[in-house]
C-alpha cells in the first residue's frame, strides 16, 4: 500500500500493528509455556507465566488507548479504519487468551499432589490449539486471508479433539475415583485450550473483515468463501 | 454503475471538452431519486465539472463541448428543444461562495416565483416565501427582519437563505457545489442536517472536498479521478471497504 500523506499517522499505524504483534507473540509464548509446564511437571514455567500476564494486560491497556487517540484525532477510513476496528477487537481476544494460558499454569500448580498421569490426549490439543494461535498471528502479520481461513478451519478438528480428550478423562475417573482431582484439572486445561483455540477464530475472522473488508463470523466456511471471493454480496 | 433505487437522473458516456483538453472521458452514473449523492475527488478530477454538467452550467464556457446523455427522469436535458431557464427550475444550484441577491430576504425567495410566473404578489407569495424559509431551517432568525438585505446575513445564514431561494421554486434536484467550504463547523453542521431533511422531498448532489463531510451527510459516494469516474457506490460501502485501490487510497489520504 501506498505510505500515508501524514508521515506521523502512518507512523502510528505501523505502530499499532506492532504492538499488537508484540502482545500476539506474549500470548503464544504464554500458551506454549503453560503447557510446558503440565507436559514437564514445571511448576517454575507455571509461576513464569503467571507473572508474566501482568505485561500481556498492560499492552492491552496501551493499544486500547492507541485506537482511542487514533478514532479521535485521525477519522480513519477504509482499510485503516477496519485496522483499527479489527485491533480493538483482536486486543481483547489476545488478553482473554493470556488469562486462560494463565489460568493453565495455576490448574498445574494445583497439581503437585495430584499429578496427571495421562497427558497424551492433552498434548495433541495442545499441539493443535498452539497451531491455531500461530496460525492467526501470522495471517495478521501479513495480512494474509487464506492463512486466516486456515486457522477458522482448524476450529473443526479442535473441537473434535477436545470431545474425544474429555471421553477418555471420563474413563479414568470412572476407573479410579482417586484420580478425579487431576481428571478435573486436566479437563479444566482441555477447556481452557479449547477456548483459546475459539479466540484464535475470532482473531483470524477479524483479520479477514481487516484484509477483505468482509464479515465472515457466524456464516459455514462455504459461504465465508464465496464472500471472500466476491461470488456472494454482504446483502 | 447503478442502484437499485429510483433514478432522478441517468448520465450515460458523458464527455466533455475545453477547447482541445478532455475534462470528462465518457462517465455512466445513475443518481438515486429521494438520496444525498456526493461527488469526492482531488482538485481538477471533473467533480464540479460533471455536477455543472447536470443543469447545464457549462453551456456559456467558451470552447466548452458536452457530448453523451443527462437524463432528468428520461428526459434529454440536452435536447435542442429544451429551455435552460426552465431546465433550471427544475435542477437548481447552490454554489461554494454565499451569493444572495443585493435584494431584502424575502424578495431573494420571491424573486424566482414572480418571475417565472408561477405566483403574483400577495398573501400566497408570503406563504410561499415563508415555507421556502422553514425548509431551510432559516425562518426563525429571519422571520422578524424580512425586509432588510440579505446580504446583512452571516456566511452561513446566507447559504441557507440561497437554499431556500432555490426551495422556493420547487426543483427535483439540489445541486450543490462545495456548500459549506466557507462555513464555520456549526453552521456546515447545519446545513447537513438540512440536506438530510430535504432528501425526503429532493433528490440532492453535493461536490465537496471534505470526505468526512461526504461520509456524515451522503447516501451515495461517487469518486472522480482525472476526468474518470472510478468508483462509485453506498457511502458506508466507500468509506469501510472501497473496492478500488485508488479510491483506498484517497479514501485514507494515501494520495499523491
Amino acid at each position: 500500500m501506498t505510505e500515508h500523506t501524514i508521515k506521523r499517522f502512518e507512523d502510528e499505524l505501523t505502530a499499532l500493528k506492532e504492538k499488537i504483534l508484540c502482545m500476539g507473540g506474549l500470548v503464544e509464548k504464554a500458551v506454549r509455556r503453560s503447557m510446558k509446564s503440565v507436559l514437564q511437571v514445571d511448576p517454575g514455567k507455571a509461576q513464569k507465566v503467571i507473572d508474566r500476564d501482568r505485561a500481556i494486560n498492560a499492552l492491552e491497556v496501551e493499544i486500547d488507548e492507541m485506537t482511542r487517540s487514533m478514532l479521535a484525532l485521525r477519522q480513519p477510513a477504509a482499510g485503516d479504519l477496519r485496522l483499527v476496528i479489527a485491533t480493538i477487537k483482536i486486543v481483547t481476544d489476545l488478553e482473554r487468551s493470556g488469562d486462560l494460558a494463565e489460568g493453565i499454569a495455576d490448574a498445574m500448580l494445583q497439581t503437585k499432589d495430584h499429578p496427571i498421569i495421562h497427558t497424551s490426549s492433552l498434548e495433541t490439543l495442545a499441539e493443535l490449539v498452539i497451531e491455531q494461535v500461530k496460525y492467526a498471528l501470522d495471517a495478521f502479520a501479513s495480512e494474509d486471508f487464506e492463512k486466516a481461513l486456515d486457522c477458522v478451519a482448524k476450529d473443526k478438528k479442535v473441537n473434535k479433539t477436545f470431545k474425544a480428550f474429555q471421553r477418555e478423562n471420563l474413563t479414568y475417573l470412572m476407573e479410579d475415583p482417586r484420580q478425579i482431582t487431576a481428571g478435573l484439572l486436566a479437563s479444566a486445561i482441555g477447556k481452557n485450550l479449547e477456548r483459546i483455540g475459539d479466540h484464535a477464530v475470532n482473531i483470524a475472522e477479524m483479520v479477514i473483515y481487516m484484509v477483505k473488508g468482509h464479515d465472515i463470523r457466524h456464516v459455514d466456511h462455504k459461504t465465508a468463501a464465496a464472500l471472500i471471493s466476491g461470488e456472494l454480496s454482504e446483502d | 454503475m447503478s442502484t437499485d433505487t429510483n433514478n432522478k437522473l441517468t448520465i450515460r458516456d458523458l464527455k466533455l471538452w475545453y477547447d482541445d483538453f478532455e475534462a470528462l472521458h465518457g462517465v455512466d452514473l445513475d443518481i438515486p431519486s429521494g438520496k444525498v449523492t456526493a461527488f469526492i475527488g482531488p482538485s481538477g478530477c471533473g467533480k464540479s465539472t460533471f455536477l455543472r454538467c447536470l443543469n447545464r452550467m457549462n453551456d456559456r464556457i467558451p470552447g466548452c463541448r458536452v457530448q453523451g446523455d443527462v437524463l432528468l427522469e428520461g428526459n434529454d436535458i440536452y435536447a435542442p428543444d429544451v429551455d435552460v431557464v426552465q431546465l433550471r427550475t427544475h435542477i437548481g444550484m447552490v454554489f461554494q461562495k454565499p451569493n444572495p441577491f443585493p435584494k431584502s430576504i424575502y424578495e431573494n425567495i420571491a424573486y424566482a416565483p414572480r418571475i417565472h410566473g408561477m405566483m403574483q404578489d400577495g398573501p400566497d407569495m408570503d406563504a410561499l416565501v415563508e415555507t421556502a424559509l422553514k425548509k431551510a431551517s432559516i425562518w426563525d432568525e429571519v422571520k422578524d427582519k424580512l425586509k432588510q438585505p440579505g446580504t446583512a446575513l452571516s456566511g452561513g445564514q446566507q447559504q441557507r437563505l440561497c437554499i431556500a431561494r432555490t426551495i422556493a421554486i420547487q426543483p427535483d434536484v439540489i445541486l450543490m457545489d462545495e456548500p459549506c467550504s466557507a462555513l464555520d463547523p456549526i453552521a456546515t453542521a447545519k446545513i447537513e442536517e438540512l440536506m438530510d431533511e430535504l432528501k425526503q422531498e429532493y433528490t440532492i448532489v453535493i461536490v465537496t472536498h471534505n470526505m468526512q463531510q461526504a461520509a456524515r451527510a451522503s447516501d451515495f459516494t461517487a469518486y472522480f479521478y482525472l476526468g474518470d469516474l472510478i468508483e462509485y457506490g453506498k457511502t458506508t460501502d466507500i468509506f469501510t471497504a472501497p473496492k478500488n485501490q485508488r479510491t483506498e487510497d484517497y479514501i485514507t489520504g494515501r494520495f499523491g
